[in-house]
């Protein structure tokens, strides 16, 4: 029989390409030699397709088989394995698994790779080093597989490393792709870690298991009561540092050159992960190209993921991910909406309902995705990966498939959104959009909780801890007695710097939250805040923001106490802007507190990890882009009001008259008292979404329930009751009634400045399928 | 920032002048009708709705108003609304309610109307 190797990952890795990940194998090569002592670690390493899993592995592989195990202790046996898709029979998955074993243990004990798999051959010459009671084991396989008893064979070969192993070596497990054991044919999902269980719980055998969804292994894990004794690793780009050390490797290697200067910018575009700087050098390499400048990498780099090597490569990944046309358009329409225009969503009810499919395909996708590792699940909340290179590639599926538009557009597009960014200073703008999004997340987890005061208030947080080190603070944070209570955030937008409409919500985010759980009017609280771009942090600019405030507090009619205001400093601050802040009542927060805000919601990892984005996702909206703002309404009276305030804000961001702003703010009502009446929905929620472009305010009512009553049913007639659509037709131009199965979207549209000579078209539409184009 | 959700009641003569909250729902629609019920019931027969202070109506506030102007015509009783905004005027005239009862922009024009002046 021949020898296939592992699915040739190990063939294919070069060590000398590998860069930086230090951390990481450190932390890995510790656990695996703490097995020689039984006090081994197992790790569960995740991350998104081709960020370079394999390769920590393989790399980790290596270190530890020129390990020696020292003072008389057995020496560490990587053992190197890949459950690749192809693979999905139990019993060709076994005799692989021998095959590969045997294969790779006479190699670490010092034999060349056998030309042939010849099992009972190389029993015998294991026997010949010491290596018994591999005859046994393998006969039990034998008898397994004959019988055709696919799990029996499975079990019998995964057990042979641990039978096999002698006084020399102990296995450390490195298995990759683990997430296609749970495919495997009429093999229950979490049967392989049932048969490895015991081997773990040991903690003589370190097991290293990889793959691209951590959500069904770590579920697995959980089921087996494993998930305790595993770490979690999430593998990510490269740092700058060690992108770029490889540019310099790579593009030595094939003789490109590309000046130092662009070198970190090259790492930022392509998100610091090595393959594609590999593909993209091969680029550079095959189309003989030079790389004077910026504008030139932009442009190759722009014609690489329109028609290039990181095209094909995801165009390859969404073919093999998606066979089916429809699905996969749907499928890349639907990534592209998240992940180039950002648009907010976190939830699983919320993703089918943009995708616009049925729930039965919508989770299918969602869960081909996960599997994929292009998104996590942790319950119900979603989390995408944002890779700016498929961000790109979405961008140029998206364009082309839906409007038509040739290559070259698209990619002249994607240069001129990179080239026509503006950054204050080198770095500033991306260090700022990442601060933004910082807080935002952790505004959205504040639900109620109570934080030491200090937390808000630099003078103070500076009077008691200036010149202390951190863990000083850390302790002295613990006993702060005052506190106070944050709000229930029920939702935060970004992007209110104005374009049109004069400077008044121009903040960096506002939140909408409630002072208890009684979401009610009465405990509506409004948190405007921003996060300083200068270094030093003046007067004028605290006196600027208090201006701000002043106005959106005049705007909305809210009581001094129900707006709270609050600034975060980039490095340092004038004493004056601090004394002003403290009179002003705005909350002032250094970049140590915050650091001890996030690490109090869990949220550190936040701060170090960039969050990845399309060129411009996390910018503030310029003029002619869409607006998107999301919220989540309980189904409890009055709770309307909420919406129709951030209606308001909406309609006012976009300078229309107040005319149109009332109207808009009752067909928003009528539309949520119709859902929270007739829904009868089950998660007592409706989700509302606003998109505000150059020529039209379209509001979206989504509910769960059993859909829009658009007449009036005899009782109702009785009351006088039933206005809702025809009200709704009245106040909009135009208004589209969607039911399916999942629910009832009322999506209602205000054009701006145009004619409305004809409004309140209505269309009703069954079986909850979108207008072509996108949702 | 609460929207006012009370009504205040006072005569004018023998009108009873109801000025609405801010937010007439389904809530402050009944209050209204229980007041203009009493009303009618104690034999008074005018009455004007006064909406100045009225930021938003919804449809089942709407639907108490007709409701009330059904009551009143029952009664052959005299109504009017005053102080509607556009956005209320409008939807009074989208429901219909514009035609059974006059609207006024100011109340003195409407008690006006109600006494029999205009």
């Amino acid at each position: 029989m021949r020898l296939f190797g592992t699915m040739g990952a190990e063939a294919s890795f070069r060590e000398e390409d590998f860069f930086g990940r230090e951390e990481e194998l450190s932390a890995l090569t510790r656990a695996a030699l703490e097995g020689s002592r039984g006090i081994g670690s197992s790790f569960m390493i995740y991350g998104p397709p081709n960020i370079g899993k394999t390769s920590l592995l393989l790399k980790l592989a290596k270190v530890l088989g020129t390990s020696s195990g020292g003072d008389g202790l057995p020496r560490p046996f990587p053992l190197y394995f890949s459950f690749s898709q192809i693979l999905s029979h139990p019993l060709a998955l076994s005799q692989h698994f021998l095959q590969e074993f045997l294969s790779q243990l006479l190699r670490f004990l010092g034999d060349e790779r056998p030309s042939a798999f010849d099992p009972a051959a190389m029993c015998d010459r294991l026997a010949s080093l010491g290596v018994t009671g591999c005859r046994e084991v393998l006969a039990a396989h034998e008898r397994c597989t004959a019988e055709g008893d696919g799990l029996s064979a499975l079990v019998n070969a995964l057990s042979f490393p641990f039978s096999a192993s002698g006084e020399l070596f102990y296995p450390v497990f490195l298995f990759d792709d683990f997430q296609y054991t749970g495919k495997l044919q009429a093999v229950p999902e979490g049967a392989m870690l049932s048969i490895l269980r015991p081997y773990i719980k040991a903690g003589h055998f370190p097991m290293f298991l990889s793959g691209s969804s951590p959500g069904r292994v770590t579920a697995a894990l959980k089921r087996e009561g494993l998930f305790g004794t595993f770490q979690m690793i999430e593998v990510g780009g490269l740092s700058t540092d060690s992108s770029v050390l490889l540019w310099g490797h790579l593009c030595e290697r094939r003789r490109v050159d590309i000046p130092a200067s662009l070198l970190p910018r090259a790492s930022e575009r392509l998100g610091g992960i090595p393959t594609y700087q590999r593909m993209f050098v091969e680029e550079i390499f095959f189309r003989d190209a030079r790389v004077p400048d910026a504008v030139t990498l932009e442009n190759l780099y722009a014609f690489s993921v329109t028609e290039g090597k990181l095209n094909r490569y995801w165009r390859e990944f969404f073919e093999n991910t998606f066979p089916d046309r429809a699905r996969r358009g749907r499928a890349i329409r639907f990534l592209k909406r998240v992940l180039c225009d950002r648009f907010p969503l976190d939830t699983v009810e919320g993703a089918i309902s943009l995708m616009g499919a049925s729930e039965e395909e919508g989770d299918a996708i969602l869960s081909t995705l996960e599997f994929k590792g292009l998104l996590k699940t942790d319950l119900d909340q979603l989390t995408f990966v944002g890779d700016p290179v498929l961000a790109d590639f979405l961008y140029w599926a998206f364009e082309r498939g839906v409007l038509g538009k040739g290559t070259s557009q698209v990619a002249a597009a994607i240069v001129q959104a990179r080239l026509s960014r503006t950054a204050p200073e080198p770095g500033q703008g991306g260090d700022h959009a990442r601060r933004v999004a910082i807080v935002k997340e952790l505004m959205r987890k504040w639900d109620l909780r109570e934080v030491p005061l200090l937390l808000l208030d630099f003078g103070m947080f500076r009077e008691k801890f200036g010149g202390k080190g951190l863990l000083e603070v850390v302790i002295g944070m613990e006993s702060e007695a005052v506190r106070v209570r944050l709000p229930k955030v029920s939702s935060v937008s970004t992007g209110y710097r104005a374009s049109r409409g004069g400077p008044r919500f121009d903040f960096d985010l506002v939140a909408y939250g409630f002072l208890d759980t009684n979401f009610s009017e009465e405990n509506l609280v409004i948190w405007a805040v921003d996060v300083a771009v200068e270094k030093n942090l003046g007067a004028r600019a605290v006196e600027h923001f208090e201006n701000r405030c002043r106005l959106l507090a005049l705007e909305k009619g809210l009581p001094h106490d129900r707006l709270r205001k609050w600034m975060i400093i980039n490095e340092t601050t004038d004493p004056a802007a601090v004394d002003l802040a403290s009179r002003y009542g705005i909350h002032l927060s250094h970049p140590t507190q915050l650091r001890l805000f996030l690490n109090l919601f869990g949220l550190e990892e936040l701060e170090r990890e960039p969050e990845p984005a399309r060129s411009h996702g996390a910018e503030a909206p310029r003029a002619g882009k869409t607006l998107e703002y999301e919220l989540v309404l309980p189904i409890k009276a009055d709770s309307e009001v909420v919406a129709a305030r951030v209606a308001e804000e909406v309609a006012a961001f976009a300078a229309v008259d107040a005319d149109t702003v009332d109207r808009i703010k009752m067909a928003i009502i009528e539309a949520c008292i119709n859902a929270f009446e007739h829904s009868a929905s089950e998660s007592g929620k409706v989700r509302l979404r606003y998109l505000l472009s150059p020529d039209k305010i379209e509001l979206f009512v989504q509910d769960d329930g059993k859909g829009f009553r658009s007449g009036k049913t005899p009782e109702e007639s009785k009351k006088n009751r039933g206005w809702g659509l025809k009200l709704i037709r009245e106040l909009v131009d135009d208004v589209e009634v969607i039911t399916g199965p999942d629910g009832t979207v009322v999506h209602m549209v205000t054009h701006l400045g145009g004619d409305s000579a004809n409004p309140g078209t209505v269309r009703q539409g069954e079986g909850g399928s979108a207008p072509s184009g996108e949702r | 920032m609460s929207l006012q959700r009370t009504i205040q009641i006072r005569e004018e003569g023998d009108t009873l002048v109801v000025c609405v909250g801010a937010y007439l729902n389904s809530l402050l629609g009944e209050e209204v009708e229980k007041v203009v019920r009493a009303r009618l019931d104690d034999g008074g027969r005018r009455i004007l709705l006064n909406f100045q202070g009225t930021r938003l109506v919804n449809s089942i506030g709407i639907s108490f108003v007709i409701g009330i102007v059904e009551k009143v015509m029952e009664r052959e009783g005299r109504m009017a609304f005053c102080g509607l905004s556009r956005i209320n005027c409008d939807l009074f005239r989208i429901t219909g309610l514009a035609k059974y009862a006059r609207s006024f922009e100011t109340e003195k024009e409407a008690l006006d109307y109600l006494a029999g002046n205009a």
